[in-house]
């Protein structure tokens, strides 16, 4: 019989190998080749420290979570690192995360909650800035598009403070439709962009044709933040020109500086919300589930139409391959042309790194990664129009095809850059963290209108509109007496065309 | 008799400080501590995490008075806890009284069975029953339409005029449980004699339960009533897990008022932890009313 040849490891091969670990180790990184995976990772530009550790990252999910998941384990394995990911709704980001600061405990690498200034937090101390983690952070940050990272948004005392990877051109209030119920309805959106009587029709039909298995439209209804959403952009779209992003921009007209919660476009749009509901077009129930529960019944065949965002396209993607959907440009009122929407300069999903974190260099190293094309490309391709990359070039070398690339060229063609005042005055900054937006706010008034609990869309918006710019002038007062050099001038932009992009020669015009 | 200096006195009874000591430390710690903190966090403008807090007296209470949304979560509240309580303890009394019969052999399955809500976690049944509710293949409303009783499925935590009552519901089957045992544990302190003594003198039945039983349970109803209402006021988890306090503010009692403006918002606005501060102590002070005038309420029934 054979001997069967035993594997012997001598004591001098033992030792040669510790020490070639040790010289790996003591060089600092652990070459990514040794993991292959779905992703080409490249090795950090400098020695990342070979003391393992726990990263801890928090942001709001939805197709972001999708890549991340994927992306996490391989980059964590190449560096020798855990990885702990939660992805959750904005709702919840915005309750954990100012919890998790005041105790102390907030993740590495977190997203500010709705609304919060980033002014706040670098002030507070909360973050700090990339630059140190970020090899080579200038030559990074020129790889992106101008316009991406701006002092005041997210660049401070002449730091990168927080790190964008997609862009903020998109808007989350797309019509999204069955392709078989609206065909049957007659309707092709498709053909063109549907004006609300169109809509209204077309939902009537739909819910006719369901005879009780399903409706004409669906909402999210008890995310409050729906409602509104879907008002501001109708309105924009029907021409009510106004900014967008937190209390001190969104439904702000920057040629004259006011509130435009009153106008007839936003009345228009509350009234078609009301009329779905009147016709018997709306689902049974809305009242009762926020947006992913809304959105996941669509797949199902409960509804007909949706006003939601490029988000839906990668989830019904994986959890619904085979049904078929559509994706068109926000409704227009009727007789009139659509108008842009407008973004603030800047990119979206902005990270901040904790002043207490310390695995700094981990978080730089892979968010560097992540900035660079191929980073890009990734995300892009996994991610598609839901968040777009910030990269134009990667976003067209991702080969997107389908529903996404439609949004990403109907976002392309429907949104321009519009002024932000805080681009102007950084000080405006001061305001947005003294503003409050007031009770019940907009969100919450077509809610209170839906259900029928308040009354009156002329009284209750004009009512409303009063209140945001009774906040607004009482946030200017309070950041004045605080020494902040603010008026509500700031948000008058005389120069506006609001059919171009204001970028940077337009500020300096002012 | 010569009194002993006090410093005297505690030295005798050193050892009785010194085994009082880790439990005052604790109370000092996550009792007292906090509640004097929030009264003096009632008296600044301040988002709870930022640097910047500015002493502004009595201007949040004054705020908050003058909101109709604080008294409007104020008066849900209380409609809460009578819409809740008196249907749990007469219910929790009634059935205490069937599963305290030991001639019913099981007794001890439906005990357990109506205790199971009690033990399941309030956020679970929060989100099952928002399921259950639900006006889309929700089983509440395929049980009405299978059953013609409705037309057309409702709404019932979407409906302004259905949702506090759906979760009043919920409250009281999640709860009653723990009710139905205060009641048994009452009840199993009458003894067997006054039984017996009172079917020797021929009272029955209704006059039984009347006359006889419920006399001698009576204060342990009160204790039982004062704990029920207390907890009704206390129902943040479940409904933040089923409405969030909607739609339009329907279902927001005050701690979920308290909670919201305490915190970031849907709508994106700053909290403000001094203002929730001053809206839980004017509360903590309306529910330590309640509870004094509860006390009383106990101790005259005590010496009728």
């Amino acid at each position: 019989m054979k001997k069967k040849k035993e594997l012997k490891i001598s004591r001098r091969t033992v030792m040669k190998g510790a020490l070639a670990a040790g010289a790996m180790m003591s060089a600092g990184s652990i070459p990514s080749k040794l993991f292959a995976g779905e992703y080409n990772i490249p090795d950090p530009l400098k020695p990342l420290p070979t003391t393992g550790g726990n990263m801890r990252w928090i942001d709001s999910g939805d197709m972001k979570g999708v890549f991340w998941k994927k992306l996490f384990p391989e980059y964590a394995a190449s560096r020798g690192i855990t990885i702990e990911y939660d992805g959750l709704p904005w709702k919840e980001i915005n309750k954990i995360v100012p919890i998790a600061i005041r105790n102390g405990t907030v993740h590495d690498v977190f997203q500010l909650p709705l609304g919060m200034d980033p002014g706040v937090a670098v002030a507070e101390g909360w973050v700090q800035p990339w630059d140190d983690y970020i090899e080579n952070i200038d030559e990074w940050l020129a790889a992106f598009p101008s316009g991406v990272y701006l002092p005041g948004v997210n660049q401070f005392n002449g730091k990168t403070y927080g790190t964008c990877l997609t862009a903020n051109k998109r808007t989350g209030t797309c019509l999204l439709y069955s392709e078989k119920y609206m065909s049957e309805a007659g309707y092709d959106p498709q053909a063109g962009r549907m004006t609300y009587s169109e809509i209204r029709d077309a939902a009537k039909k739909i819910t006719k044709n369901g005879n009780g298995q399903y409706y004409g439209w669906i909402i999210g209804g008890n995310q409050v933040n729906r409602w509104e959403d879907v008002v501001h952009t109708f309105g924009q779209v029907g021409g009510a020109h106004s900014g967008r992003g937190g209390f001190t921009n969104r439904h702000i007209n920057f040629q004259n500086g006011k509130f435009q919660i009153a106008s007839d476009q936003y009345m228009e749009a509350v009234e078609l919300l009301l009329q779905l509901k009147s016709d018997g077009s709306a689902f049974p129930g809305v009242m009762s589930m926020n947006a992913p529960q809304a959105r996941a019944l669509m797949p199902q065949g409960a509804a007909g139409m949706i006003f939601q965002g490029p988000w839906c396209i990668g989830v019904w993607g994986r959890d619904a391959p085979d049904w078929k959907y559509g994706i068109a440009s926000e409704p227009v009122p009727d007789g009139k042309e659509a108008q842009p929407l407008y973004i603030a300069e800047g990119g979206s999903n902005t990270f901040w790194l904790s002043a207490n974190s310390t695995m700094g260099p981990f978080a730089g190293d892979l968010i560097r990664f992540m900035g660079t094309e191929q980073g890009q490309i990734y995300w892009a391709q996994t991610v598609g129009a839901a968040d777009p990359a910030v990269n134009p070039d990667a976003v067209a070398k991702a080969g997107l095809t389908g529903p996404s690339a439609q949004a990403l060229s109907m976002f392309a063609e429907n949104i321009l850059v519009g002024p932000n005042p805080i681009v102007r005055n950084k000080d405006v900054g001061v305001v947005a963290a003294k503003s409050r937006v007031p009770d019940p706010s907009l969100a919450l008034v077509i809610q209170g209108l839906y259900t029928g609990q308040l009354k009156g869309v002329e009284a209750q918006l004009k009512d409303c509109n009063q209140r945001y710019e009774d906040a607004l002038d009482k946030a200017v007062e309070e950041a004045r007496a605080d020494g902040a050099n603010v008026t509500r001038d700031d948000w008058v932009f005389p120069n506006w065309d609001v059919y171009s992009n204001y970028g940077a020669e337009k500020y300096q015009e002012l | 008799m010569h009194k002993k200096p006090l410093s005297k006195q505690i030295y005798d009874a050193r050892w009785c400080y010194l085994f009082v000591l880790p439990c005052s430390i604790l109370t000092g710690m996550f009792v007292i501590y906090p509640i004097g903190m929030s009264w003096y966090f009632s008296l600044l403008d301040w988002s709870g995490f930022t640097k910047e807090a500015k002493f502004i007296g009595l201007q949040n209470y004054y705020e908050a008075v003058n909101d109709e949304f604080f008294w409007d979560a104020f008066i849900r509240s209380f409609i809460f806890m009578f819409g809740t309580v008196p249907v749990k303890i007469v219910l929790g009394f009634i059935i205490a009284v069937f599963l305290n019969n030991q001639v019913l052999k099981l007794a001890p399955f439906f005990r357990t069975v109506i205790f199971m809500p009690v033990v399941t976690a309030i956020a679970i049944i929060g989100i099952v029953m928002t399921f259950v509710f639900s006006p889309f293949n929700g089983p509440a409303n395929k049980f009405l339409m299978s059953t013609n009783l409705t037309s057309a499925p409702i709404d019932f935590l979407g409906n302004p005029d259905t949702v506090l009552p759906t979760v009043m519901g919920v409250y009281v089957w999640k709860w009653l449980g723990i009710t139905m045992m205060y009641w048994l544990a009452a009840l199993q302190t009458v003894p067997q004699d006054v039984y017996d003594a009172a079917k020797i003198d021929g009272a029955e039945g209704y006059r039984l339960w009347i006359h006889i039983i419920l006399p001698i349970v009576l204060p342990f109803a009160i204790v039982i009533i004062l704990v029920e209402a207390v907890g009704a006021l206390n129902v943040f988890p479940l409904i933040e897990t089923m409405t969030a306090g909607g739609p339009f503010f329907s279902s927001e009692v005050m701690e979920i008022y308290i909670f919201r403006t305490a915190f970031v918002t849907d709508s994106g606005t700053m909290p403000r932890l001094g203002y929730a501060c001053a809206a839980g102590v004017f509360w903590g002070v309306a529910v330590l009313f309640i509870t004094v005038l509860q006390g009383l309420w106990m101790r005259r029934t005590r010496r009728i």
